[in-house]
């Protein structure tokens, strides 16, 4: 008789706790959803063809095309690699004489490698369409030689990845996920605290572009914020980025953007980088990561846990192709919620330069110079874009110059 | 061991590891006729194999005449190669008589073989003179050069001949150069460079006889076949290999790449190696063994190591564990246990163990190459060719006797011969005896 009420506040509690645990989520996400971007914003559109020249739109429009073909294939076609070798690859940990962790981590990187094989025609279709629209130089062989090199960092990662779930799962079974949901917060905490010395080569700034930068940062009131130049090869597409926290910020320009964009532009590029640090956009990913990798490690403990859990090295393929799925399915939002940051950067460098010229000029130059379509359909936009289209974003600096009633 | 037919090609070994001080020290020069000599020959030779070319291929077997004059250059230059490379101590005859030094190659009378592999013999000859390039060095050594091929024989002992593939030292040539300094000190070789070199010599006699069309077989480099005949010395590290040749091709494909943890995990167990070294050598100079504590702890180090270098150079298949358990890998390192250890071998241990870094250094070469042609090899036929792996298994015997010797696990030196004593199973053909030298192995 005492065991049925027992019974229901259990239940009644569980409930509570699940409610309090969504409750807790959404309110998180809605406060790191707020930004400075007014409302009102949205109504406003610029014609594509007043970003490119029809045929350029054409041609932009064509190779964007292909490529979001490829993306999709690639992507059912990973699923499926993925189901199989979920299903299969168990049999590797004959393969092994490793103990359980060991073994876990040699499954977890043949998955990799599994992938990496399945991908390798996507990626050379891929650059064979960027070779023929000269987007890219890069050639086949060192395109090859930077993949096998990529996939060597992709194993590190997998296997710390695992030494953490597996080494949790000993002793915790099934609640590995509470703690381990901890430590890979910390670590991409730490991730991007180091990431600044994890971009390609860099060297010194010119002169003018830290003085720029020192003067943006002051008037964002952000503090002093190193600057440096990416020595990239030749083909790689303009870029920026905003990396670091605290002691190491830092803003990374590549030397391609340099020289294919004027001061003004380029001074848009910083204030927009500078943005980032300013509106604390790093420690805002990392809290966003939190949200998501907690109930991602507990989706992976859940489904995990028929093959005997995440203690189980044979539970490493599974435990793969659920993680890509959980990935696949939320990268709408994380799409969405990456745009949304961009948007406020874009916003911040408008308020900070007063230069909605050189804005329009600058994503004008983007479009033009990596055939970008400015307006992507809805579903490309919500899957593959992780920045505001084109023609939103020239859209905002026409929005911010009305508002500043020029 | 299974019974393997004999390669047509065989090396018989006589010598009696007594060498003269005086002929030793001026080898290089005492040797200049022969240089002059066999520079002649292989001219002569490289037309020959042309010849030898279009007679087996119309033929299918080599005539006599072209046989027995192929015969004799392969002979001379093992002669020849083997006085430079202090294999042997006798000053050679200019004729590659049979039997006429106490390093000899034997070779079969002329036999059938197959156009097909004559046809393609200098594609085919490639690996093989790749291993032979590190092993002993470009064109076999001090002499030889594959005429065949059309390589010319670089003559120069200590030239670009002796040098290995990547410019690094031959495997043989940097035993010479140990030879060199310990026969001047104490009249005599030691017997594990002696059988490192015969090893090299009969490989690049298999290599040559190959080239050059004496046979359609391929060079053997497994250093455990034949059997040796008498035991090595008992050292208290040794190898104990029970991989059974099978191979995944999706985990040799990537092995390299697998074996990134690893590497990580070598790197940052090493750094506390390295530390522990310096209270391990402190504590060995003080009481004359090493702590047991720390014995342990360069033990399961020295296992891991070879267990992860046996993985990534495909001496073993599978993935191996991060603690250097032992007995928990196919190729594993048996460690005896902690025993006194001399002082002074301590004090200079350092020192003492720049020779064996050297031979080590040098043998990697053949060890990468072996991993080379093994990698495409075991992706095409998902086993690892017998031979390159006791090749492989062989240079990881010595690369841990001396990284045991290194972390004062013993002060046991180090044993740099090819083949650990094995009870043969076939009886070996009796072999005329070198005058007043006891029997010794024959290769």
């Amino acid at each position: 008789m005492a065991r049925r009420p027992t019974r229901a506040l259990l239940l009644g509690a569980l409930f509570l706790l699940a409610v309090g645990l969504v409750a807790g989520w959404s309110l998180s996400a809605w406060a790191l959803w707020q930004t400075e971007v007014p409302d009102g914003l949205d109504p406003l559109t610029v014609p594509d063809s007043e970003i490119l020249s029809p045929d350029l739109l054409d041609e932009a429009r064509s190779y964007e095309t292909f490529l979001r073909v490829l993306f999709l294939v690639s992507l059912v076609v990973v699923i499926v690699a993925l189901a199989l070798y979920a299903r299969f690859g168990g049999r590797f940990v004959r393969e092994s004489a490793a103990g359980r962790i060991g073994t876990g981590m040699l499954l977890g990187m043949l998955g990799l490698a599994f992938l990496w094989i399945v991908d390798i025609p996507f990626g050379l279709a891929a650059l064979w369409w960027e070779r023929r629209h000269d987007v890219s130089e890069l050639d086949y062989g060192t395109w090859l030689a930077e993949n096998w090199l990529a996939l060597g960092g992709e194993f590190l990662f997998v296997c710390l990845a695992l030494l953490v779930v597996m080494g949790l799962a000993g002793p915790l079974r099934d609640w590995w996920w509470i703690p381990g949901g901890a430590v890979f917060v910390a670590l991409a905490l730490l991730f991007t605290f180091v990431s600044p010395y994890l971009l390609p080569a860099q060297v010194d700034a010119p002169p003018d572009v830290v003085a720029e930068t020192r003067s943006l940062a002051e008037e964002q009131d952000v503090g002093e914020i190193d600057v440096r130049v990416a020595d990239v090869d030749s083909y790689e597409s303009p870029n920026a980025a905003a990396a670091g926290l605290g002691p190491t910020r830092r803003i990374v320009v590549w030397d391609t953007l340099l020289e294919s964009f004027g001061d003004d532009e380029v001074r848009v590029v910083l204030a927009h980088e500078v943005g980032h640090h300013s509106r604390e956009h790093l420690w805002k990913s990392v809290a966003w990561y939190a949200l998501f990798a907690f109930p991602g490690a507990f989706l992976i403990a859940w489904t995990t846990r028929r093959r005997g859990g995440m203690r189980e090295p044979t539970a490493v393929p599974l435990a793969l192709l659920v993680f890509v799925a959980l990935q696949t399915v939320a990268l709408p939002a994380q799409n969405a919620i990456t745009r949304n940051l961009e948007a406020e950067a874009d916003w911040v460098a408008l308020e900070t330069t007063e230069d909605p010229d050189a804005a329009r000029d600058l994503f004008a130059g983007f479009s033009e110079q990596g055939l970008i379509d400015p307006s992507p359909p809805t579903w490309a936009y919500a899957l593959m874009e992780t920045h505001p289209a084109i023609a939103e974003r020239i859209a905002m600096a026409e929005a911010w110059e009305l508002r500043a009633g020029r | 061991m299974a019974a393997v037919e004999p390669h047509p090609i065989r090396l018989v070994v006589e010598d009696d590891l007594a060498r003269s001080r005086l002929t030793v020290f001026f080898r290089l020069l005492l040797a200049i006729p022969h240089l002059i000599w066999i520079t002649l020959w292989t001219i002569a030779m490289v037309l020959i194999a042309i010849v030898n070319w279009f007679a087996v291929l119309l033929t299918g077997r080599l005539p006599g005449g072209l046989h027995d004059f192929t015969a004799a250059y392969v002979r001379y230059t093992t002669h020849l190669n083997a006085y430079l490379y202090l294999a042997a101590n006798p000053y050679p005859g200019f004729l590659g008589t049979p039997g006429s030094y106490p390093i000899d190659a034997r070779i079969e009378e002329p036999e059938r073989q197959s156009r097909w592999k004559t046809a393609f013999r200098i594609f085919l000859a490639l690996p093989a003179l790749l291993l032979m390039t590190t092993l002993v060095g470009a064109g076999g050594g001090g002499g030889g050069g594959g005429g065949g091929g059309g390589t010319t024989g670089d003559t120069d002992f200590g030239s670009e001949a002796a040098w290995g593939a990547g410019g690094t030292a031959s495997a043989v040539f940097v035993a010479a150069i140990l030879a060199w300094f310990a026969i001047l000190a104490r009249g005599y070789a030691p017997v594990g460079l002696r059988d490192l070199a015969a090893y090299g010599l009969r490989y690049a006699a298999q290599t040559f006889g190959y080239v050059l069309l004496l046979t359609d077989r391929y060079p053997n480099v497994d250093p455990r076949e034949p059997p040796a005949t008498q035991p090595t010395p008992e050292k208290p590290v040794r190898l104990r290999v029970e991989d059974d040749l099978r191979r995944s091709r999706l985990t040799v494909f990537f092995r390299l790449l697998l074996a990134i943890p690893h590497f990580v995990w070598l790197f940052l167990w090493g750094i506390a190696v390295f530390l522990a070294l310096i209270v391990g050598w402190f504590a060995t100079l003080a009481t004359g063994r090493l702590p047991d504590a720390l014995h342990r702890f360069f033990s399961a180090y020295l296992r891991y190591e070879i267990h992860v270098f046996a993985f990534v150079l495909l001496v073993a298949n599978p993935f191996p564990g991060f603690t250097g358990t032992p007995g928990s890998y196919p190729v594993d390192v048996e460690i005896g246990p902690r025993e006194p250890q001399n002082r002074w071998k301590t004090l200079f241990r350092l020192f003492l163990a720049i020779p064996a870094a050297l031979l080590n250094s040098a043998l990697s070469g053949p060890l990468y190459v072996a991993a080379f042609l093994g990698w495409f090899a075991s992706l095409a036929l998902a086993r690892m060719p017998e031979s390159l792996r006791n090749l492989g298994a062989y240079v990881l015997r010595y690369s841990a006797q001396f990284y045991a010797y290194l972390y004062l696990l013993t002060d046991s030196y180090p044993y740099s011969g090819p083949a650990e004593y094995v009870e043969p199973e076939v009886a070996l053909e009796p072999v005329p005896t070198w005058p007043d030298a006891p029997p010794e192995p024959s290769f």
